[in-house]
């Protein structure tokens, strides 16, 4: 399955002279042009992260009070909120908490899960039983129920927003884990590492982690956008993160009394911005998904 | 006389059916013992507990009765943590070449593990002896930065034997380790496998189902059948004298190199029984050709031909009536 993954992607690259990014970019959009344009999508969102200092017109958290929910014009380009603040750089400064949140509470997630994957399906029996049963029992309650009552519970700090994410989101990369983990721990490689002498912690980590994550990994795109979808919600609940604070979350809730009377732009434009990264990263995970499990590819 | 690498007494394995109180049969009895670098060959059909008697004897699956001696230690209930070190001297090659080697590591990486877990040297070191290691198994030096997807079935058995005699070893167990290879190449490992024999004295035990395998590299050979052993001997006795009627018909399936030689075929009727139902007194009874009513009631024990090595489980040895030729033309 591997091999044939890459070679997907290799033949349509080396044909390219070269391995820039624009050169990979090519390829990737040859075998699967949605996911190019996922690709295209989250750079763009990582960039405008990144450098968003240098690409906001003004300040995010400054009130022009003599421009109160001014509609868009050539110097607010997405209008002015509640507060008076530029709504264009509040947006592009959201792109940092989107990324911000996601990317480690997706990293915490494989952290806790791939590892508990391994072990529960390398032991199996009883402690898989046990481990198993404990994530599935975290997966039964509603995520954004569990987020909201954990986050309130723990305090109200961007840190504990990632962890919770983290944690809810680690039984995912468990399962894809230990159910990979199970097909190959009968395996003759796996025998033939413990003829040799390999203790269980090499057995684990050297030998079948590099052979069970590619379909955790495949995950990663999609399970982010999963991240930054809850994160908006609690931040839209008021939860974890409050307003003023530029979170696309908490700036559609805080525009979202600004529909009624007809200022649209404070609401707007974030959630557009939200659902384009989170659409973006779908199609991005998607495409990863398509390219590693060999079912989905023969059904295109 | 030296004392053995491997004495095995008695070894029994059950695997239990997912019914309480049945059981699969795969060893029932076995012993063993390999002398300092002989090399014993196993031969039987696929069922008869070959692989499970390699894959016990290295502890690879956990013995329901017996003892395994591995060098004068008993092993059998050792725990892994105390089993690892042993590794070292105990190593084994897999039957199929293509699924035994971790398809994510590099070729010389997996020739070098076993030095890595066992031998402590520093990493230039290792990297020279891992050359060395392929030039004696015959694998381009430039392969060792590949993946294992690169390599054909010999080049990647050979891989597996450099793993195996990484850590000079006193004993090596080889499972099947040509039957999966084209016959072209299963030759040449053969001759690798003789010469790695005299270079480095280690001891084999060479388990095949094909007994012209088993006689180009075996200096003994035992014959198993239904997890019991019928018959052992030295490698030219057993072919010159087998005295258990299931070695005999083995034997005449056997295509001599000579094609003008007479051929006396005893095919064998019906399959080899279910492990699950041993049949009773001689488990051999139900397909063999001498069998007589008293082979149902009593479990035959082995009985000494001629030399000590030669020795046969069969209850119609002492009337003689074992020889399936002579019941033939009588």
């Amino acid at each position: 399955m591997a091999e044939t993954v890459s070679n997907g992607i290799e033949q349509s690259t080396t044909a390219e002279p070269g391995f820039s990014l624009k050169n990979r970019l090519i390829g990737i959009a040859r075998v699967s042009p949605t996911m190019a344009a996922g690709v295209l999508i989250v750079v763009a969102f990582g960039f405008m992260a990144l450098f968003a200092e240098f690409l906001m017109p003004h300040d995010p958290v400054s009130a022009y009070h003599d421009r109160v929910l001014q509609p868009p014009s050539a110097e607010h380009w997405f209008g002015t909120d509640g507060n008076g603040m530029d709504v264009f750089s509040r947006v592009i400064y959201g792109a940092k908490f989107g990324f911000g949140i996601a990317i480690p509470a997706v990293l915490l997630a494989i952290v806790i899960g791939v590892p508990v994957g391994l072990i529960a399906g390398y032991r199996g029996g009883f402690l898989d039983e046990v481990l198993m049963r404990f994530f599935d029992g975290l997966r039964v309650f509603p995520s954004i129920i569990l987020a909201l009552a954990v986050v309130a519970a723990t305090g109200q700090s961007l840190l504990n927003v990632v962890l919770v994410l983290g944690f809810l989101d680690s039984p995912v990369f468990a399962r894809l884990v230990r159910s990979e983990v199970l097909a190959l721990r009968s395996s003759v490689f796996v025998e033939s590492a413990k003829a040799a002498g390999n203790p269980t912690w090499r057995i684990l980590f050297i030998h079948l982690l590099p052979n069970a994550v590619q379909g955790a990994m495949a995950q990663t795109a999609v399970r982010a956008a999963w991240a930054v979808r809850i994160s908006a919600t609690l931040a839209f609940l008021g939860v974890g993160i409050q307003a003023p604070t530029p979170e696309w979350g908490a700036m559609i809730r805080q525009g979202a009394e600004f529909m009624v009377t007809g200022q649209w732009w404070v609401a707007l434009f974030p959630g557009i911005a939200l659902i384009l990264l989170v659409f973006g990263l779908n199609l991005f995970g998607d495409g990863l998904q398509d390219l590693t499990d060999p079912r989905r590819r023969a059904a295109k | 006389m030296t004392s053995p690498v491997l004495t095995v007494e008695n070894l029994a394995k059950r695997f239990p059916t997912g019914r309480s109180g049945v059981f699969v049969n795969a060893v029932n009895g076995v012993d063993l013992t390999i002398a300092p670098g002989e090399t014993l060959g196993m031969v039987g059909e696929s069922g008869s507990g070959k692989s499970t008697i390699g894959r016990a004897v290295l502890r690879l699956t956990e013995p329901t009765e017996g003892k395994i001696i591995f060098d004068g230690r008993d092993i059998t209930k050792i725990p892994e943590g105390q089993m690892r070190p042993l590794r070292r001297d105990m190593q084994m090659v897999f039957q199929d070449p293509w699924s035994a080697l971790n398809p994510r590591m590099r070729i010389g990486d997996l020739i070098a593990e076993p030095m890595k877990l066992h031998l402590g040297l520093s990493k230039s070191e290792r990297e020279n002896k891992t050359v060395d290691l392929a030039n004696r198994v015959h694998l381009r030096p430039e392969f060792l930065r590949r993946h294992s997807s690169d390599l054909s079935g010999g080049q990647l058995q050979r891989v597996c034997i450099a793993r195996a005699i990484a850590t000079n070893p006193k004993l090596i167990v080889l499972d099947e380790p040509t039957s999966s290879l084209d016959l072209s190449v299963r030759a040449e490992i053969l001759d690798l496998l003789n010469e790695i024999r005299e270079q480095t004295h280690a001891a084999m035990l060479f388990i095949s189902h094909d007994l012209g395998t088993v006689k180009l590299i075996s200096d003994r050979i035992v014959v198993l059948y239904l997890g019991s052993v019928v018959e052992s001997a030295r490698t030219d006795e057993l072919f010159s004298n087998p005295a258990h009627p299931y070695s005999q018909s083995l034997l005449s399936a056997h295509l001599p190199a000579d094609p003008a030689a007479k051929l006396e075929r005893h095919v064998l009727k019906g399959e080899i029984p279910s492990p699950i139902n041993l049949p009773s007194g001689c488990t051999f009874r139900t397909r063999c050709p001498v069998a007589k009513d008293f082979c149902e009631h009593e479990v035959p024990k082995p009985h000494h031909i001629g030399s000590a090595e030669h020795q046969a489980n069969c209850l119609r040895i002492p009337d003689g009536g074992n020889r399936i030729a002579q019941t033939e033309t009588a």
